[in-house]
């Protein structure tokens, strides 16, 4: 009887050897071809451990990063911390990210595999030519952005509203990326400090955090609002004054009003409301805008998805920001009125990248064209030593823009904006982003500050969102917004980061 | 140039190397092969027998210690000499026990015995299968069933 | 004891005396680019231990098997091959001011497993000790399970190692079979009670009691190895194990299939309620989504077996370090069986399964010509452990399963794996031996 069972299992035995056979013939032969080009094979790594990578330059041709080969080994350097969320690193033990990834086979060269080539080169025993980068980002600018955060964690994105270029993008807390990069046999234990630390140096805030926007979303329901055709600059709630002291009754839930400081409650238009950043009145715009309204006309700013900086296959990844509960990774549905009206002053389940709010800012001063963002000028000859080739081999650039919204919807926003910072009762609030303050006589700025509420006792976020020059006859050459992490009040933190970040660049751009 | 010499060396030893071992397995294959012919020689041989019992202890010596009997399909044990299996001793019953074989399994069955029948040292009530290697025990006289 | 000739298991075991060495030269010649022939001690050594084991055979007249000693041979000499070629630092002792490389101290605990085996063979001529104290046995392995609970520490993400000062052990690979010796007393006893007893549920036949509640007893064991040692492969080992042991002895394929069930709803659960199991589940799943990460090994194996390809990178050519780390961590003890994909190639990867079939086929064979049920049951536990042991950690080495930490047989650094593998051996060789003469005709006995 037990001869009968045991010659059963044999078969049963048998059969399993034959799966894992089978298992074993997958990965050697059907799947090995596509093994070995992942970039993290060790076999790609081996070849890349002495192979020279391109350097990569700012705008203005100094080196941010750059690698030597000794001893058979590639080793990179990189000069500066604030452009590690940019940049990225590109290590023999961790793999890359950031531009390092995006770019990986440009920088050693490897760019479209040609097997004849590569044969031909194996013969000849001829390396790969390494190819640099230029950055659209001035690295005075990424520094003085950098040191205008100091300790705190937040992020600055500014970008040229014309062109969608990226003029700073800054990350804090950030980290020595060389350490990370250099010989792997040490690299461990940096990175496990970096993997453990509280702070979260490895978050690209700029590009990955989210965060509750607060009052700087009124921008996007004002722009949405105005280019529905919902309201005109002038349009007034008339219960509203009575509202700010009793609260907005929605649905039976009571919407109040923020600390005005005193300033005594009329019966506002847009410009006043966003002046004095009215809760009441934006909650009434969201309700008269409505919810499909609003989250069709978020989405043509380029909510509810993914967003990219650069080119497609050459990007920077954004995450996506949203104006209701993500659902399925989109915006759901609102809840409700109550959701929608409190979505259209900034709070609810909106949540925010600042990269994208640098972009709506982007939008309303390009007159309503949203640019795309891009981070990479051109790529180059490898040049040795600390100067950009002449030989340019790529460039990269404005491919154009999208129209989001009107321009007359735009010009209305702008100048209601413009009001937040230099009008009489917005200066209480967004005064520090004026960019007078910090030299630039003769232009003006427009902006947005937000102090996103998170509950409980917790500090809230300090936002900004502006542009400048933004007067009437003046041409945005900065968008900027500025996220400081628990950085209290808007008005206070990132008010200030925004108008000198400005203002640096005018002067910047204007000195040369 | 040397290099080239060595790789090429090493693919000729690899070679040599993998079909060793094939070579191996091959002899492995021919040696399980002519198993498999003999055991069904070897089993053709056997299917006159369906089992034995192998004599453990016995203290009359009748059936004597350390002989096998062979079984057929129906085996009677008992102190009377018409058993089948006929067991000299004074704690045996005269028709003590009934050992068949039926379809694939052995089995036992006490007869109304004095002192009962006992199979790896538990007394039966009723008829037990029994596998290869259990131990008998009738009276004093400890068998074993063997294939 | 008379003279036993075993003509075939030497004419087996020949070639793969030349096999050894062959490898070593390969594997010095493209290491170190100069035309040497590699470490002939250990070469020289592991043919005396061979040939040694097949004459103490011959000269005890064990009249055995004679085709698992050689395909034992060939899968520890590929493996003795592949541990020459690895970093020798990865592992080693130092004994009598001999500093021992890794191969040397696997070679070193071939001889202990084969002395082992040997005694075990040649000496264990009634199996009553094995059979009678099947619940001395049961409450050894309690002891050892316990021990590993309470003075268990951890190498990679399991907990099953003792330290017992000089050495490291694993109670495991001993618990493995003392497990099976108990189970197939059991199971043999309890076989020979019992009238076939069969108790329905719906149109389910469940196991009757004395076969359900060792069931329980030891599923409940395995889940408490899967969460509190973190250790999924032995669980599934011990499982497997018992459930084709119980299917043997029964032939009921409905008792293995209701086993199963009750592991992956067992397993289900645990991967809902524990983080390690659901960490090492949504691993299994997707290791490409954190290849830096918790998906490091795998990710890692799975590159080496593409880079093998068909027909290997040669001997001593594959990647195993890189700027001075392995390429895949524990690359001696559970990805061994990788590593040799990576450089024999999937040639030599399923010649080395066809060892390891040989062995299984003849391990059964062994369990069919067994004199009586113990024995049988016996050599089916013995070898579909190893069997199972073997297809657990190749598979999880390729992926098919979630991956575990346990040796392959026979080819792992590991001694105490190696001594418990030919421990077995042994007994397989006893019972072959037995059920070929029978103790009643020795004159001795």
């Amino acid at each position: 009887m037990i001869a009968t069972n045991v010659r059963r299992l044999g078969l049963y035995l048998m059969f399993a050897f034959a799966v894992v056979s089978a298992s074993i013939a997958w990965w050697q032969v059907v799947e090995a071809p596509q093994l070995a080009t992942r970039a993290d094979n060790p076999e790609v790594l081996a070849a890349r451990r002495s192979l020279l990578r391109g350097t990569i330059f700012d705008a203005t041709g100094q080196v941010l990063a750059s690698s030597v080969v000794a001893d058979g080994l590639s080793r990179r350097t990189y000069t500066d911390a604030a452009f590690t969320h940019v940049i990225g690193y590109a290590s023999l033990r961790f793999g890359s990210t950031g531009l390092e990834r995006a770019y990986e086979d440009v920088l050693v060269g490897q760019t479209d595999p040609n097997p004849i080539r590569d044969l031909v080169n194996d013969v000849l025993d001829r390396q790969p030519q390494p190819r640099d980068l230029t950055l659209t980002i001035d690295k005075r600018l990424q520094d003085f952005a950098a040191a205008q955060l100091g300790g705190d964690a937040g992020a600055v994105v500014a970008i040229d509203p014309r062109t969608g270029a990226v003029l700073a993008m800054v990350s804090t807390p950030t980290f020595d990326a060389t350490p990370i990069s250099g010989d792997p046999d040490v690299a461990q234990e940096p990175m496990d400090a970096l993997r453990n630390s509280e702070a979260e140096p490895l978050l690209p805030r700029a590009r990955q955090g989210l965060y509750v926007p607060g009052s700087i979303l009124k921008v996007l329901t004002a722009a949405a609002a105005l280019d529905a055709g919902a309201i005109t600059p002038e349009t007034t709630f008339e219960d509203q004054p009575r509202e700010e002291v009793e609260g907005f009754v929605v649905d039976g839930f009571t919407v109040r009003e923020h600390d005005l400081g005193g300033i005594q409650p009329g019966l506002w238009p847009l410009s006043e409301a966003l002046q004095v950043s009215s809760n009441i009145y934006f909650a009434h715009v969201g309700l008269e805008l409505g919810a499909e309204r609003f989250v069709s006309q978020a989405e043509r700013f380029g909510f509810c998805e993914p967003m990219a900086i650069g080119p497609a296959g050459r990007s920077l990844a954004v995450s996506a920001s949203y104006v209701t509960a993500p659902f399925d990774g989109e915006c759901g549905p609102f809840s409700g009125d109550v959701e929608l009206a409190t979505a259209a002053f900034g709070q609810g389940s909106t949540q925010v990248t600042p990269v994208q709010m640098a972009l709506v800012a982007a939008a309303i001063a390009g007159d309503g064209v949203m640019p795309r963002p891009y981070v990479v000028r051109d790529v180059r000859a490898h040049a040795e030593g600390g100067t950009p080739s002449e030989s340019v081999l790529e460039t990269f650039g404005s491919g154009g823009g999208t129209r989001v919204i009107s321009t007359e919807a735009a010009r209305a926003t702008r100048a209601a904006m413009v009001d937040a910072v230099n009008g009489g009762l917005g200066r209480v609030f967004a005064g520090q982003a004026d960019i007078t303050l910090y030299g630039i006589g003769n232009e003006r700025a427009a902006g947005k500050t937000g102090t996103a509420e998170l509950g409980g006792e917790q500090a809230p976020h300090s936002w900004f969102i502006g542009f400048a020059p933004a007067q009437e006859e003046g041409t945005p050459a900065i968008a900027v917004a500025v996220l400081v992490e628990r950085g209290g009040s808007g008005s206070g933190r990132a008010a200030p980061i925004g108008g000198q970040v400005m203002a640096e660049w005018l002067r910047l751009s204007g000195g040369q | 140039m040397t290099g080239d010499i060595l790789r090429i060396l090493l693919l000729v030893l690899q070679l040599g190397f993998v079909a060793l071992l094939y070579l191996v397995l091959m002899r492995f294959a021919g040696s399980l092969l002519k198993d498999l012919r003999n055991a069904e020689e070897v089993q053709i041989a056997s299917r006159s027998g369906i089992g034995r019992l192998s004599v453990l202890e016995s203290p009359a010596d009748e059936p004597p210690a350390g002989t096998t009997i062979a079984l057929g399909p129906i085996n009677s044990i008992g102190r009377n000499v018409n058993n089948t299996i006929y067991v000299e001793d004074d704690f045996v019953s005269t028709n003590h026990a009934m050992l068949t074989f039926r379809g694939r399994s052995w089995f036992v069955e006490d007869q109304g015995s004095t002192n009962g029948t006992y199979v790896n040292g538990h007394r039966i009530d009723r008829p037990v299968a029994l596998s290869f290697g259990d131990e008998l025990t009738i009276g004093r006289v400890r068998m074993r069933l063997d294939r | 004891m008379r003279i036993a000739w075993r003509g075939a298991e030497l004419r087996l075991l020949l070639p793969i005396l030349v096999l050894v060495p062959f490898g070593f030269a390969i594997t010095n010649i493209a290491l170190t680019g100069t035309l040497e022939v590699g470490p002939l001690h250990l070469a020289i050594g592991y043919a005396v231990m061979l040939l040694g084991a097949h004459l103490v055979l011959v000269a005890f007249g064990n009249r055995g098997d004679q085709l698992i000693l050689p395909a034992v041979g060939a899968m520890g000499g590929i493996g003795l091959i592949m541990l020459n070629r690895l970093p020798q630092d990865l592992a080693g002792t130092s004994a009598l001011g001999i500093e021992l490389g890794m191969a040397g101290t696997q070679l070193l605990w071939f001889g202990v497993g084969v002395i082992s085996m040997l005694v075990i063979a040649v000496g264990l001529r009634d199996d009553g000790i094995l059979r009678h104290y099947k619940y001395t046995w049961a409450a050894v392995g309690i002891l050892l399970l316990a021990a590993t609970f309470i003075f268990g520490y951890e190498v990679n993400g399991a907990r099953l190692w003792i330290d017992l000062g000089a050495v490291s052990v694993q109670p495991g690979e001993i618990l493995k079979i003392v497990l099976v010796v108990f189970i197939a007393a059991y199971l043999a006893e309890t076989r020979t009670l019992l009238t076939s007893a069969r108790v329905r549920i719906g149109f389910l036949s469940v196991p009757p009691l004395p076969y359900f509640l060792p069931m329980l007893a030891l599923f409940a064991v395995v889940m408490l190895i899967v969460v509190r040692l973190n250790d999924l492969g032995t669980a599934l080992l011990f499982f497997g194990t018992f459930l084709t042991m119980l299917f043997v002895a029964t032939g009921r394929r409905s008792y293995v299939l209701i086993g199963l069930i009750l592991f992956v709803v067992g397993f289900f659960v645990a991967h809902r309620l524990f983080g390690h199991v659901q960490l090492r589940v949504d691993v299994w799943l997707d290791p490409f989504a954190d290849p830096l990460g918790a998906g490091f090994q795998p990710v890692r194996a799975l590159y080496a077996l593409g880079r093998g390809g068909l027909f290997g990178e040669g001997l001593g050519q594959g990647l195993v370090t890189l700027g001075g780390n392995l390429t895949i961590p524990y690359v001696h003890t559970d990805f061994i069986f990788t590593a040799i994909a990576e450089e024999l190639g999937l040639v030599g990867a399923f010649a080395l399964l066809g060892f390891a079939a040989v062995f299984v086929f003849r391990g059964l064979r062994v369990a069919a010509l067994a004199r009586d049920d113990f024995s049988g049951l016996l050599a089916v536990g013995l070898t579909a452990s190893l069997a199972l042991q073997a297809l657990i950690i190749i598979g999880g080495n390729t992926k098919l399963i979630p991956l575990t930490g346990i040796t392959l047989p026979f080819v792992s650094y590991g001694g105490s794996s190696i001594l418990a593998s030919f421990i077995m051996v042994g007994l397989l060789l006893s019972i072959s031996h037995r059920s070929i003469v029978g103790t009643d005709a020795e004159p001795d006995a």
